[in-house]
């Protein structure tokens, strides 16, 4: 045991809730510790080491003991408390101010925040967002779905200007691939709309709405065939659930980003929100990918030919001269390079050379 | 028994003192991995213990008279600020998704949430601060909250950066104004003029930003006229100078506001604090230079770009320095006298163990 009246810290001992202050010392006195004012032997406070909080160590910032009665003593004599605790069995100043330490050993730190920080990036979003859309209720995609439909019918689509005919011939074609997909073709809803400034495109809504534009129906011409490989390729993204995934992958992100904000300043954040943004176009381009493989699968089930979608492709080539590579800041890969994988996945899946086109 | 080196009290006298900040980048770089890898490991949990110890960190190191400002706030009132924050933020989202004439829901609810927040975030931030153990306190309501920071903010866009002076004298009011320190308050009121005279020049800046994107567009007009015409209608080799420019145009955009904002942020804090009483006799004062600070900010950004991050410990340290060591306090009468009469009041004390932090936002 120390010697009686054995100085543990030098500081400053202020009374309950006041800014007086009285220069003192911190003392271990037959078992208790008390605050000792300077050149004087009354001690001002003192309590069993059990009664006292104080506070933990943070680099080199003063510390505070508080005694029972709220009153408080401050030092910046940090090593003489950790003397002091690390005797009585305490710890000194616990693990998490040990690992701080500026010390050859934060290298190991380094690498493993590096190392778990992509770990989660890579594998830790993707998991929580599968958790996430296996989660979600069916309602949540269908009232998804559902708004969208009525506001861009509100605002950009017109009805469609198809013939009665031309539409029921697409309508068949659709229900003969929708009928292979495993939720069946009750599950999905072809709608006509004319696209107005959106143009020729089709697309799907989480809920299985599919919409094609008038628009996209003249480019092809009378293939009938293509216009069903795209919404084949429509069907795709909805199997997958895309949309909700894209949306869970967003939030994830964005989540990660906030929680570290505080640690790297707000201009960093910033940047790594537009990063974040084109990393998302990057993972729009692999769901594409998917979205296309499924359409050969579809097609080449339903007896029609599975490389249909290709012929698509070729057409936004002859149009609008399209021959750009992948880079970095389009949302789908680049068109000759998306022609090539799916000729190249029709004729893994029938098993025999693609048929060129007709 | 003291440390060598360790601050000793300042003398008694009254008069200018600064002050300093005695924070180390080495000393705050294992603070930081360590927040950073224990936020990744609990996935974020930690985060709100990492908040308290870059604090602690910070506030421990800002020293007025020898004696160093503190932190209180714990862990477990941040997380469940946050908690709350975020589960609200999802709920007004999914509602929003779901139901689409409630697409403006959350809009209407931020505005009007936004203020208690506010408000509330700043009375924790004041109550879990303490100078020679004697806490702060902030009594603004959300009224002062909305008017400074929602209408302020309004004005300032619907005027095109012409009123944002005004928003920032109501900021700087409300923020001032409302401060308690042991019973006593502080005041705060920044004439418009040397207000005016700070934003002349970030509005300049920002003009000449604007000019350079201007210049971009009008030399890439016929291009980016024929894609409004006809969309996907350019060859590839007609699309890379647009790109280019659109990138260029990007930074520019960003670089200039980036400056201006910062230009303007030091000159307003150099009049907000120099307009500021404490108890009506003791005046607070900031001496920042506004290119030296822009400076200090954007290499820091980039430092810590180009360092991984690895940087930023050093860069957060750096800009805490420099703007602390440009602020002082002009005492009149004897400090000691001053320091020995000020208690706590009832009000904050204790009271923030009912409270929680609502939202974040720098005291």
């Amino acid at each position: 045991m120390a010697s009686d009246n054995a100085a543990i810290a030098g500081g400053e001992w202020h009374p309950a809730g006041s800014s007086r202050s009285v220069e003192a010392h911190l003392v271990e006195k037959g078992g208790e510790i008390a605050a000792v004012p300077v050149g004087g032997e009354r001690p001002l406070a003192g309590a069993g080491l059990s009664w006292l909080e104080i506070s933990s160590r943070v680099g080199s910032i003063p510390r505070r003991v508080t005694f029972p009665d709220g009153s408080i003593f401050e030092t910046w004599d940090n090593e003489g408390i950790d003397r002091y605790l690390a005797a009585r069995g305490r710890g000194g100043a616990g693990m998490v101010h040990w690992l701080e330490q500026f010390r050859l050993r934060l290298i190991v730190i380094v690498l493993l925040a590096f190392a778990l920080g992509s770990a989660v990036y890579r594998w830790g979003v993707p998991a929580l967002v599968e958790v996430a859309v296996v989660t979600t209720p069916p309602i949540v995609p269908q009232l998804m779905g559902k708004g969208t439909l009525e506001a861009l019918d509100k605002t950009t689509f017109s009805p469609t200007k198809l013939s009665e005919e031309r539409r029921r011939e697409i309508a068949d074609g659709f229900a003969r691939i929708a009928a292979q997909s495993p939720a069946g073709a009750g599950a999905y809803n072809l709608n006509f709309r004319d696209g107005g400034i959106i143009g020729p495109n089709a697309f799907a809504l989480p809920d299985g709405t599919l919409v094609v534009t008038d628009q996209l129906v003249e480019m092809a011409g009378g293939d009938t065939e293509m216009i069903i490989g795209v919404l084949a390729h429509e069907i795709g993204h909805v199997e997958l659930k895309h949309s909700l995934r894209q949306f869970y992958r967003a939030a994830g992100m964005t989540g990660l980003i906030m929680l570290i904000a505080g640690d790297v300043g707000s201009a960093v954040e910033d940047v790594l929100v537009q990063g974040g943004g084109l990393l998302a176009l990057s993972y729009s381009r692999a769901a594409e990918a998917e979205a296309d493989r499924r359409s050969v699968e579809l097609m080449a089930k339903a007896g029609y030919d599975p490389a249909a979608i290709a012929r698509f492709f070729t057409l936004i080539e002859e149009k609008l001269g399209d021959k750009s590579d992948t880079n970095i800041l389009s949302t789908h890969p680049g068109t000759p390079q998306r022609r090539k994988d799916i000729l190249d996945y029709a004729r893994t899946v029938t098993g025999q050379p693609a048929p060129e086109g007709r | 028994m003291a440390l060598a080196g360790s601050p000793q009290a300042a003398g008694q006298a009254g008069g200018f003192h600064r002050i300093s900040f005695t924070g180390k980048a080495s000393e705050y770089f294992g603070i930081w991995i360590v927040n950073v890898l224990l936020t990744i490991v609990t996935l974020g949990i930690y985060s709100a213990w990492a908040k308290v110890r870059r604090n602690r960190y910070f506030y421990g190191n800002t020293v007025l008279l020898g004696r160093s400002v503190e932190y209180h706030a714990r862990g477990v009132q941040i997380l469940v600020g946050r908690l709350i924050v975020l589960g609200a933020f999802v709920v007004l989202n999914v509602l929003a998704a779901v139901v689409p004439f409630l697409v403006l829901l959350p809009t209407i609810v931020v505005l009007v949430a936004l203020p208690w927040l506010v408000a509330r975030g700043l009375r924790f931030a004041a109550r879990v601060t303490s100078y020679r153990n004697v806490r702060f306190d902030f009594v603004g309501g959300a009224g002062g909250a909305f008017k400074a920071f929602i209408l302020g903010g309004l004005l300032s866009v619907i005027t095109l950066g012409i009123l944002t002076p005004l928003a920032s004298r109501w900021v700087s009011r409300y923020l001032g104004a409302n401060l308690r320190y042991g019973g006593k308050s502080f005041d705060t009121d920044p004439p418009l003029g040397p207000l005016y005279k700070s934003w002349l020049l970030s509005f300049l800046i920002a003009l000449i930003g604007l000019g350079i994107i201007a210049v971009i567009v009008a030399a890439n007009f016929a291009l980016i006229a024929a894609l409004i015409e006809t969309p996907g209608s350019l060859a590839p080799e007609q699309q890379i100078p647009l790109i280019v420019s659109a990138v260029i145009g990007y930074i520019v955009i960003f670089a200039t506001m980036g400056i201006a904002g910062l230009f303007y942020r030091a000159g307003v804090r150099n009049v907000a604090w120099s307009s500021t009483t404490f108890d009506g006799r003791h005046r607070l004062m900031s001496d920042v230079s506004r290119i030296r600070y822009t400076w200090i900010a954007i290499s820091n950004v980039i430092v810590t770009i180009f360092t991984l991050g690895l940087m930023r410990p050093w860069a957060a340290v750096r800009l805490a320095r420099y703007t602390w060591e440009h602020t002082g306090v002009t005492f009149s009468g004897d400090v000691g006298e001053l320091f020995s009469r000020i208690e706590e009041q009832g009000s904050a004390v204790g009271a923030e163990f009912m409270d929680f932090e609502g939202f974040d936002f720098g005291f």
